[in-house]
């Protein structure tokens, strides 16, 4: 019997064969935190531990609400700064034009890297799967004991095999793909799981979206999301890593899986997933026409570059009826979006191009709403008050989707305006 | 009106701006009865003052009260903790606006910055104020100011009971 | 006798001869509102109307959302709705929601500011629009309602103090420097309800930008307002503006002829300045009038700096900062947050076509969208208790951006030399 992704990736890391269900300890080989890494840092200091493990592995990117929205999130930033400069923990991305959303960004500099074992105290570190790490979100207390201790526990996952297969039509991109996921496979579907994505459907995708495929997988439950790292995986991290010990790894063609679903991109339409849960999804053609006051392009979901110039083929020339939010994921994005003229195309069409970070997907800043509102998103919650005011709506949907909705002020299909 | 408020003394200095009074971060409020509870949350030592202040409690400042935004913020907090008039040497034009549109008495008392500066005047000291005769006698003391006539159209919108009442009674 | 320039503006928007002391009941010409106040405003509207009233001339009342945008609240979210809706309802066209940038700008760039306006908004700084001699002022939620009413409100008619502004600015000192000297002097309460007319040869040359610096932060000084009459350059744009909204370049210059102070106008003092030995000056915490030279403070250490606002966010400023970059081999350092938030998109566009945007992100620098931004705690770059920041804005009291933070005021390019080293730094030490 072969092995799952999981049961490579964890052996590799316990030193030993392991199976699924079977507990194992592990030494991490990165922690990433992000503006929460102030509290993280108070809960450290009560254990009673005065250095962390191994410093280096620490990965402090704050996104959450940068600039400081506020003078609270000020005090979690000065309170991040200082722990990782007494720490001397070098890897700490501060409020500049270096930064950017920690998803992006942890990529971006190399720390996303095949086998490698990542934890992330934000639910979203399962994105870096599109790399071929086992990412995985914990909590604040389970990170500040790692840093103490160097070590976490895992039980090994069982795992749930996605095979895809066809090409997109035109107006179609992988958030429509895996919201129709979600849909099937419903919020608890792959609960504790190891989600992995095989085919020549994912083997053709950019890794821009392999990322959006991962960075959901928490929302049906995922443990962690993977997809292969293939020739377009070393060729982006080439250059960049962060580590030595990575080594591309993936599961064996005869290993066990719990579920195994299947699917053909050429059948997937544009996607909504309906307020307010992920898994609520609706085909565009049962919701169009529903107004919306705002639309948000953006997010560790969909806030690269293909997003953007996604955006830009539909709103070229024409002005967004609503106001449109776009956040490039990070910094660097935000400059090739300038380079190439995406930022100019968008700004031309009346959206917002705010500064890198977080934004509103999380209602900390730059566009909540407000009560009665609606809001297209290109994030990846749409829970009841995540964006705002708890009576206020948000509707999940593609790039292409967001922008088309934006020109019209109510849900719209892509198609029809390519 | 021949009327002695009395009441205890909250002292302040000059130039306390609208941040002060009511900080920036509360802007979105637009209810004035949530008001009150943010009232001079910033300004160093008196951070007591929102649970501390009884209804007929004075504010006694110096120069300039009120100076920096147009916030009316900073007049209603004040209006809805039941404090019945602010007693200031000067107040900035914009804060008096609002005091006056909204029937707020503000007395202009002059000498009261020096006043205060040497220790005449109190927080906790009891006073005593007639709005009508301008008078302000500190019982704790025996220390007496007078305050400053207010011009006729001043009086002529308070006594309407604001900017509104009185511009709905006499412009159409 | 003659009259001052705020007499012959509240002769016409009165009707009457305007003596000095007098209260009078002035025609408003634009009554503004923000996200902040605004949602005030329509409330208090509606509650006096019983939400049957229309507004006296939708035409000439304008929304602005700059507080927080995009809003960083459910609470201002729901402002801004408010806004939205009763614009919508009232047939109000002036909306310019979260995507323009600073309201006195944009409604300044878009041609609805005309010399010898009466205009009112709920933001202290309105007044800058004195930079093109519009009598703006800041006032309270319940003077913006009662103006929708009847379209007037009241004012008392002020002294004015003369101010002559002389000499040449050496190289790294700039308008701001002198404002900073100016608000030293006078004091927090210098300029109490006073009308301020800047003349003299530097006011004469300067630009529309250094204008609106200076006539910002009267309010600093509790004065009421401080006008320059538009000439030359300034004259041109804002008649080319004005057209382009569909009024009339001729009625800008007549107007300009009709509040031109007189020769004999009553000035209640005439005060004198020469800028030729100015030298970068800079607001200590924790007041604006607690001035210092920046060669007194240099060297002290920072936190973060900010460059933008009502008081020093147009092109000009972030081309001086941008100057004061590229001296200093375009890195800003590490130790220091540096921030820049455009006062408008038309500014914002600006900075892009001149390519500034990609060097100041290569820097190292955040580049935010317009707004108001660092002016509140409740925005980009609010501080943390104990750190110490530079600023282009115009207000530095205690806490103003987080509680137990300090924060020095000065010019953009004081700001830039300040965050390229790192501690506080005059910038003609780069500039040379």
């Amino acid at each position: 019997m072969g092995k799952t992704f999981a049961e490579k990736a964890l052996g590799k890391a316990a030193g030993h064969e392991v199976s699924a269900n079977e507990v194992v300890t592990v030494e991490p080989d990165f922690c990433m935190s992000h503006d929460n890494t102030g509290p993280i840092s108070r809960t450290f200091k009560k254990i009673g531990v005065k250095k962390v493990w191994k410093p280096e592995r620490l990965v402090v990117i704050l996104d959450h609400g940068v600039p400081a929205p506020s003078s609270d999130h000020a005090v979690n930033h000065k309170e991040a700064r200082e722990f990782m400069a007494e720490q001397g923990a070098p890897n700490f991305y501060d409020v500049s034009s270096d930064g950017g959303v920690c998803h992006q960004k942890f990529p971006e500099e190399g720390f996303a890297l095949p086998g490698l074992v990542v934890i992330g105290s934000d639910s979203h570190t399962c994105t870096y799967g599109a790399f071929g790490a086992f990412a995985t979100g914990i909590g604040r207390s389970e990170m500040a004991a790692a840093w103490a201790t160097g070590q976490i526990w895992f039980k090994v996952p069982e795992s749930m095999k996605i095979n895809v297969r066809g090409k997109f039509k035109k107006g179609v991109s992988p958030k429509d793909f895996i919201l129709k996921v979600m849909g099937d496979v419903k919020s608890d579907g792959a609960d504790y799981m190891s989600v992995e994505f095989h085919g020549s459907g994912i083997d053709e995708m950019s890794v821009a979206g392999r990322m959006t495929l991962c960075n959901l997988g928490i929302e049906m439950g995922a443990k962690n999301a993977v997809c292969k790292p293939d020739r377009k995986v070393l060729d982006y991290i080439k250059g960049r890593e962060k580590a030595s010990n990575w080594e591309p790894l993936w599961a064996d063609a005869d290993a066990a899986y719990t579920k195994e679903l299947n699917y053909d991109l050429g059948d997937i339409v544009p996607g909504i997933a309906k307020p307010h849960t992920v898994d609520n999804y609706a085909a565009i053609d049962e919701v169009k026409g529903t107004k919306i006051n705002q639309a948000f392009l953006g997010s560790c979901t969909n806030g690269r570059m293909e997003d953007l110039r996604e955006a830009a083929a539909i709103l070229k020339g024409k002005r967004a009826a609503v106001r449109t939010i776009v956040i490039p994921a990070s910094w660097n994005v935000y400059r090739e979006a300038m380079r190439d003229g995406t930022l100019d195309t968008l700004l031309d069409a009346g959206c917002i191009v705010c500064n890198s970070g977080c934004g509103p997907c999380l209602g900390a800043h730059m566009g909540t709403l407000a009560p009665g509102e609606a809001c297209v998103s290109t994030a990846n919650r749409n829970f009841k008050g995540r964006m705002g005011d708890k009576d206020s709506f948000i509707y999940l949907a593609s790039p292409y989707t967001v922008a088309a909705s934006a020109l019209k002020g109510e849900l719209s299909d892509p198609r029809e305006a390519l | 009106m021949s009327e002695v408020l009395k009441g205890r003394a909250w002292v302040f200095g000059d130039d306390v701006d609208t941040d002060l009074i009511y900080h920036n971060k509360y802007l979105a409020e637009t209810d004035p009865k949530n008001m009150p509870q943010y009232s001079f949350e910033y300004y160093p030592g008196k951070e007591g003052f929102a649970k501390g202040v009884k209804p007929g409690d004075f504010v006694v400042a110096g120069k300039n009260f009120g100076c920096g935004s147009s916030r009316e913020h900073a007049v209603y907090c004040l209006k809805e903790a039941g404090v019945p008039v602010i007693l200031a040497e000067t107040c900035s034009r914009i804060y008096y606006r609002n005091a006056i549109n909204n029937a707020y008495p503000v007395l202009f008392v002059k000498g009261i910055s020096d006043a205060i500066k040497a220790g005449k005047l109190n927080d906790g000291d009891e006073l005593e104020v007639s709005l009508s005769a301008g008078e302000i006698k500190n019982a704790t003391n025996g220390e007496t100011f007078h305050g400053d006539a207010v011009s006729d159209l001043e009086k002529d919108i308070m006594s309407a009971g604001g900017l509104i009442p009185y511009l709905k009674s006499h412009k159409k | 006798m003659g009259k001052t320039m705020i007499m012959k503006i509240m002769d016409r928007a009165s009707g009457r001869d305007v003596r000095i002391g007098e209260r009078v009941w002035c025609n408003i010409d634009l009554s503004t509102a923000r996200d902040f106040g605004g949602a005030n405003c329509c409330l208090q509207f509606d509650e006096i109307t019983d939400k049957q009233g229309k507004v006296w001339d939708p035409d000439k009342i304008a929304f602005t959302f700059d507080l927080q945008a995009p809003s960083h609240s459910e609470k201002v979210s729901n402002n801004q709705k408010i806004i939205r809706e009763f614009a919508k309802k009232q047939g109000i066209k002036h909306v310019f929601d979260i995507n323009w940038g600073i309201g006195q700008h944009v409604m300044l760039e878009h041609g609805l500011v005309k010399p010898g306006d009466v205009i009112l908004g709920t933001d202290s700084h309105m007044n800058l629009l004195g930079a093109v001699a519009a009598f703006a002022t800041g006032v309270g939620n319940t003077d913006i309602a009662a103006s929708w009413i009847g379209g007037i409100n009241w004012f008392r008619v002020p002294e004015t103090l003369k101010v002559e502004v002389t000499g040449e600015f050496r190289r790294g000192v700039y308008m701001r420097d002198f404002l900073t000297l100016f608000v030293g002097e006078m004091g927090a309460g210098g300029l109490d309800f006073l009308s301020v007319e800047f003349s003299g040869n530097v006011i004469e040359r300067s630009s529309l930008a250094e204008r609106i610096t200076l006539c910002s932060m009267v309010t600093e000084m509790s004065g009421k307002i401080g006008l320059i009459l538009p000439n030359g350059r300034v004259l041109d744009w804002l008649a080319e503006r004005v057209k382009s909204a569909g009024g009339s370049e001729e009625d800008v210059r007549a107007r300009v002829k009709a509040i031109t102070p007189d020769e004999d106008a009553p000035y209640f003092k005439t005060l004198r300045y020469d800028v030729s030995d100015l030298e970068p000056m800079v607001s200590c915490p924790d007041a604006p009038d607690n001035v210092k030279k920046v060669s007194e403070v240099a060297g002290a250490e920072v936190d973060q700096v900010h460059i933008g606002s009502c008081t020093n966010g147009r092109l000009d400023d972030i081309a001086a900062a941008f100057e004061v970059l590229k001296a200093g081999g375009f890195k800003v350092s590490p130790k220091v947050r540096t921030i820049i938030t455009p006062s408008t998109r038309e500014v914002m566009a600006k900075c892009a076509a001149a390519g500034y945007i990609e060097k100041f992100l290569n820097a190292g620098v955040v580049f935010t969208n317009p707004t108001c931004s660092l002016c509140t705690a409740e925005h980009y770059g609010a501080m943390p208790s104990g750190d110490v920041g530079c600023s282009t804005t115009n207000r530095n009291f205690i806490g103003k951006v987080g509680k137990g933070s300090h924060t020095y005021l000065m010019s953009p390019a004081s700001a830039m030399a300040t965050a390229v080293r790192g501690v506080i730094t005059d910038p003609r030490e780069l500039l040379r």
